[in-house]
């Protein structure tokens, strides 16, 4: 792979690149969905093609090309030099120094998930459907997924790296409808499940038939359940809705690309300013963000991002004031500070961008039970339903799948239908506990979108449930 | 025949099943980018996917790869017949799609299928140079073709274009965003559509906070489209129907919109990005979902339509095997136009209320009821006496879909080609024909920004 790299980076010096790197990836997907106990996709998915980004007189050029041969290496560097060149505008891009990187890395798997046959996966999301039978219960589904990329980089600078990550993953739904109203419940997440990178071992971990009794019988309880008044009141927002929480309102707002306006025109900017770093108060002094690509089972662990940057774990928020912005190579040496290390890109044919890699809200103290002790009269909100977020990322409305009345310090009748709505600092200000290490959870989502053309990337988030306080549930009366 | 219906021959004669179809996707586009005035991103993608479905004792396996070489197809075909052995049967198997041929239709031009990476670069610039303030946004356009070939005798292929320029100009403060789509390169004007966006920026400056609460609005077609979108993906699909889970279960037949509106599903229609058969092969039909405001159908797949009974048949709407969980998927709606000659017009209509340009991150609160969440952006106006007003920021709407289209005070009469297609994954063009609407309800539930970066 790394000889056809080369192959590439040459041709593109060649054809006068001032920096080229080449990338390799050969990506192959296993997914089994299951729906009303039919198979409703069967599917392995091979991909495989070189990516060539070249920098000519400071304009950036990328192109690829499905052929793994000499030919379409040198095919893909010419072009990306000739689509470079005719680029209009006045080009002066800089990279932030960075030492060649040279190494090899791969996600430690127990149970390889490739030689886990396809019928033993049917099988696990035939059992688990069948575990969520209720009268009820019109539609239920499951999934599982496996997924291995090899991808080497090679840059004009030298880097020379090869990795290999694994991600497996999975979740199941049920869809309650009686009398014209229809409610979902899902498990581990929703829209989509959860994965993470790691072998076989992640999905038995989810236990998708053990928990498919309950999220049956929440569905269906939700038919029956008051819908979730407008008030502004406390809210404890479980681990896995706080992970939305913190990719759309902290994660995407602290991209340094979007911050220079680069994503304008689709996923759009962010209310930060590049002089907001080390000054602006993101939220209360309960809140703690950190990048970490290191994160075992994340994501976005690896040990070079898609520019040959090592991996290394970075303050975003500490004690409330953003520390920290995710960048390239590129943005870092714009705003003069650090050497990037969050491009990452989606397969062989599309260019890097920068992304989040794993974004935890670190821990604070207690259990969730305590958080819940601490509210006189709020709501318990637990599992993504519905979530949208202005293009500057500060007024957010996030559906839940569920609540619960909390009085008194304790949960009280099922609520159905719940949102809330906030400004992204106003919110994060609002903030007043953070749940402990032992409620911490790492969720792993696969549907993140940016860039034109559209990529996907595979982001991990670890976070613990949290309290905020003063918070509009439902629409403003 | 074509390249890419002689590679779906190819790997049809590889493969080992009872039944077999072959689909194949070839893409060559250019995508220029570009960021405050300077092409930042551009992006050039050759690629050619075969996915292959095998059905052995009514087992059905599927599976995809881009190496086309013998050895690459042999391997396919061995994943695919180990996919299919691995399912259980499928008694609801409706089949592969039987022999027929595809409808002639356009959607192919020679120059758009033409265009070099520098000529694609050139007419980004075209539109960089015609703006007087910042600009963001591309250019793109591409050639795909796909393919299918079976074992039942189909044997269909379609080569296909696709241009679009899409520009926001915006500086602190103010935006404001235009954007053309065609299948000719020739019918896009980079620089008109640079500088309706930057005269749709300038009237943005100054914009000013509005009340939570119920409005009458004109929606452009921009709008107006990617709600329609977000409320097809359930209200306008059959599974949607089967599983009793979106709008229109026990509606059918009902008139329950304004009777201003008419939709339909229209692959064919040149106005469009037309496609002459979808994912199964089946030839695409139009399809009438709503008349005069009765909700008259949804689309339909072979699985669908078995699952249906009742001789109702497939109406050419099968989605890509990735999307499948969806069920059969509109991706040519259109809506007739109406009356008025422009948006002003509406606003005329309108009276009172708010004029909305362009939304940004929509999502389904309630498919059952046909709930949407969303902001504005990019040029949203009071509407006072008649006249479009004041720039407002960006709002955040939270609207029923049914209640929006239950009374629509007119509609313009030509519909515009707004482009729905983010180009994830393979390429697959594809676009609303709708004219700006004037809605007696729109509920805004929040403030946002105000606009520009």
């Amino acid at each position: 792979m790394r000889e056809l790299c080369d192959e590439a980076v040459s041709a593109a010096l060649a054809a006068g690149a001032s920096y080229a790197d080449a990338r390799i990836v050969s990506r192959r997907v296993q997914t089994v969905a299951t729906r009303n106990r039919r198979v409703d996709r069967l599917d392995d998915v091979d991909s495989e093609g070189v990516g060539v980004r070249a920098l000519v007189d400071g304009a950036w050029g990328f192109a690829c090309d499905r052929r793994l041969s000499a030919e379409g290496a040198r095919a893909a560097a010419a072009r990306a030099c000739a689509f470079a060149k005719a680029a209009p505008g006045g080009h002066r891009r800089a990279l932030a120094p960075v030492a060649p990187a040279q190494g090899e890395y791969r996600t430690p798997v127990e149970k390889d998930p490739f030689e886990i046959s396809l019928a033993d996966k049917v099988e696990q999301c035939l059992r688990a459907e069948g575990a969520m039978e209720h009268e009820d219960v019109k539609v239920t589904s499951a999934f599982v997924r496996a997924q291995r990329e090899h991808k080497a980089f090679v840059s004009s600078e030298g880097a020379s790296v090869e990795q290999e990550l694994v991600e497996c993953g999975g979740g199941i739904d049920a869809m309650a409808t009686r009398d014209g109203i229809t409610q979902v419940r899902s498990h581990p997440s929703a829209h989509g499940g959860s994965s993470a990178q790691a072998g076989w071992e992640y999905v038995d971990s989810l236990a998708l038939e053990r928990e498919a009794p309950r999220v049956a019988e929440q569905a269906a309880a939700l038919l029956r359940a008051d819908a979730c008044p407008s008030q502004i009141t406390t809210i404890v927002v479980d681990a896995e809705q706080m992970e939305l929480q913190v990719h759309e309102s902290v994660g995407h707002p602290t991209e340094l690309d979007r911050i220079y306006g680069t994503e304008a025109a689709y996923a759009g900017t962010s209310f930060l300013k590049p002089d907001d770093l080390g000054s602006l108060r993101y939220g209360s002094e309960h809140m703690n963000v950190t990048a970490d690509p290191t994160t075992p089972g994340g994501l976005g662990t690896f040990a070079f991002d898609d520019e040959g940057v090592p991996a290394r774990r970075e303050p975003v928020v500490a004690e409330g004031i953003l520390r920290g912005f995710l960048a390239s190579r590129e943005t870092a040496a714009r705003i003069g500070s650090g050497s990037g290390g969050s491009m990452r890109a989606d397969g062989w044919s599309r260019m890097p961008l920068v992304r989040m890699t794993n974004l935890h809200l670190e821990p604070g103290e207690g259990t969730l039970e305590e958080l819940i002790a601490g509210v006189d009269d709020g709501v318990f909100l637990q599992t993504n339903k519905s979530w949208s977020i202005d293009d500057k990322r500060l007024n957010f409305q996030f559906g839940t799948q569920i609540a619960w009345e909390i009085k008194l310090g304790e949960l009280g009748r099922m609520l159905r239908d719940a949102t809330y709505t906030g400004q992204t600092p106003v919110f994060w200000g609002s903030l007043d506990a953070v749940a402990g290490p032992e409620e911490w959870r790492l969720h792993g989502l696969t549907n993140c979108g940016k860039g034109q053309p559209g990529q996907h990337a595979h982001v991990s988030h670890g976070t613990a449930p949290a309290r905020f306080r003063n918070v509009q549930v439902g629409f403003r009366s | 025949m074509s390249e890419a219906l002689e590679l779906a021959e190819r790997a049809l004669r590889v493969a080992e099943g009872d039944e077999a179809l072959a689909f194949v996707s070839s893409e060559r586009s250019g995508l220029a980018r570009f960021a405050r005035s300077e092409v930042h991103q551009p992006t050039l993608i050759e690629n050619e996917v075969v996915e292959l479905q095998i059905v052995r004792d009514g087992r059905v396996g599927l599976a995809v790869a881009n190496r086309t070489d013998e050895d690459g197809l042999r391997a396919l075909a061995a994943r695919a017949r180990e996919a299919a052995d691995s399912a259980p049967a499928d008694p609801d198997f409706p089949g592969l799609a039987p022999k027929t041929e595809a409808p002639a239709v356009e959607g192919y031009d020679e120059a758009t299928a033409q265009l070099s990476p520098e000529e694609q670069a050139r007419l980004a610039a075209a539109a960089i140079d015609a703006s007087d303030l910042d600009l963001y946004g591309f250019f793109t356009s591409a050639l795909t073709e796909l393919a299918i070939a079976s074992s039942t005798g189909l044997a269909v292929s379609q080569a296909m274009t696709d241009a679009c320029v899409f520009a926001l100009a915006a500086v602190d403060g103010a935006s404001g965003h235009s954007e053309q789509t065609s299948w000719r390169v020739g019918e896009i004007d980079p620089a008109e559509a640079a500088r309706a966006a930057v005269a749709k920026a300038e009237r943005t400056r100054g914009a000013i906070e509005l009340e939570p609460g119920s409005y009458a609005a004109v929606l452009e077609p921009y709008a107006f489209a990617e709600l329609l979108m977000y409320f097809a993906y359930d209200a306008f699909g059959a599974l949607g129907l089967l599983e009793e889970r979106s709008y229109a279960a026990g509606r059918l037949g009902e008139k329950v919109f304004d009777e201003r509106l008419s939709v339909s599903d229209d692959g064919l229609d040149p106005r469009g990005l037309p496609k002459a058969f979808d994912f199964e092969g089946s030839p695409k039909q139009r399809v009438d979902l709503v008349e005069n405001g009765v909700f008259r159908d949804v689309v339909w797949d072979r699985s669908t339509a078995k699952r249906a009974g009742g001789g109702r048949e497939t109406t050419g709407h099968a989605p890509p095997s990735s999307l499948r969980r969806w069920g059969p998927l509109p991706f040519s709606l259109s809506v007739a136009g109406g009356e008025a000659g422009s948006a002003e017009e509406l606003a005329q209509l309108v009276g009172d209320g708010i004029y909305v340009s362009r939304l940004h991150y929509l999502s389904i609160v309630n498919p059952r009821e046909g709930v949407i969440t969303g902001m504005t952006r990019d040029g949203t106006f009071r509407i006072r006496g008649g006249r479009i007003a004041d720039p407002l920021v960006n709002l955040r709407f939270t609207v029923a879909m049914p209640e929006l289209l239950a009374e629509l005070p007119g509609l313009t009469r030509e519909p515009v080609l707004v482009n729905e297609a983010s180009y994830y994954d393979e390429r697959y063009p594809n676009g609303v024909l709708v004219p700006a609407a004037a809605t007696a309800r729109f509920d805004v539930t929040g403030t946002g920004s105000t606009p520009g970066v």
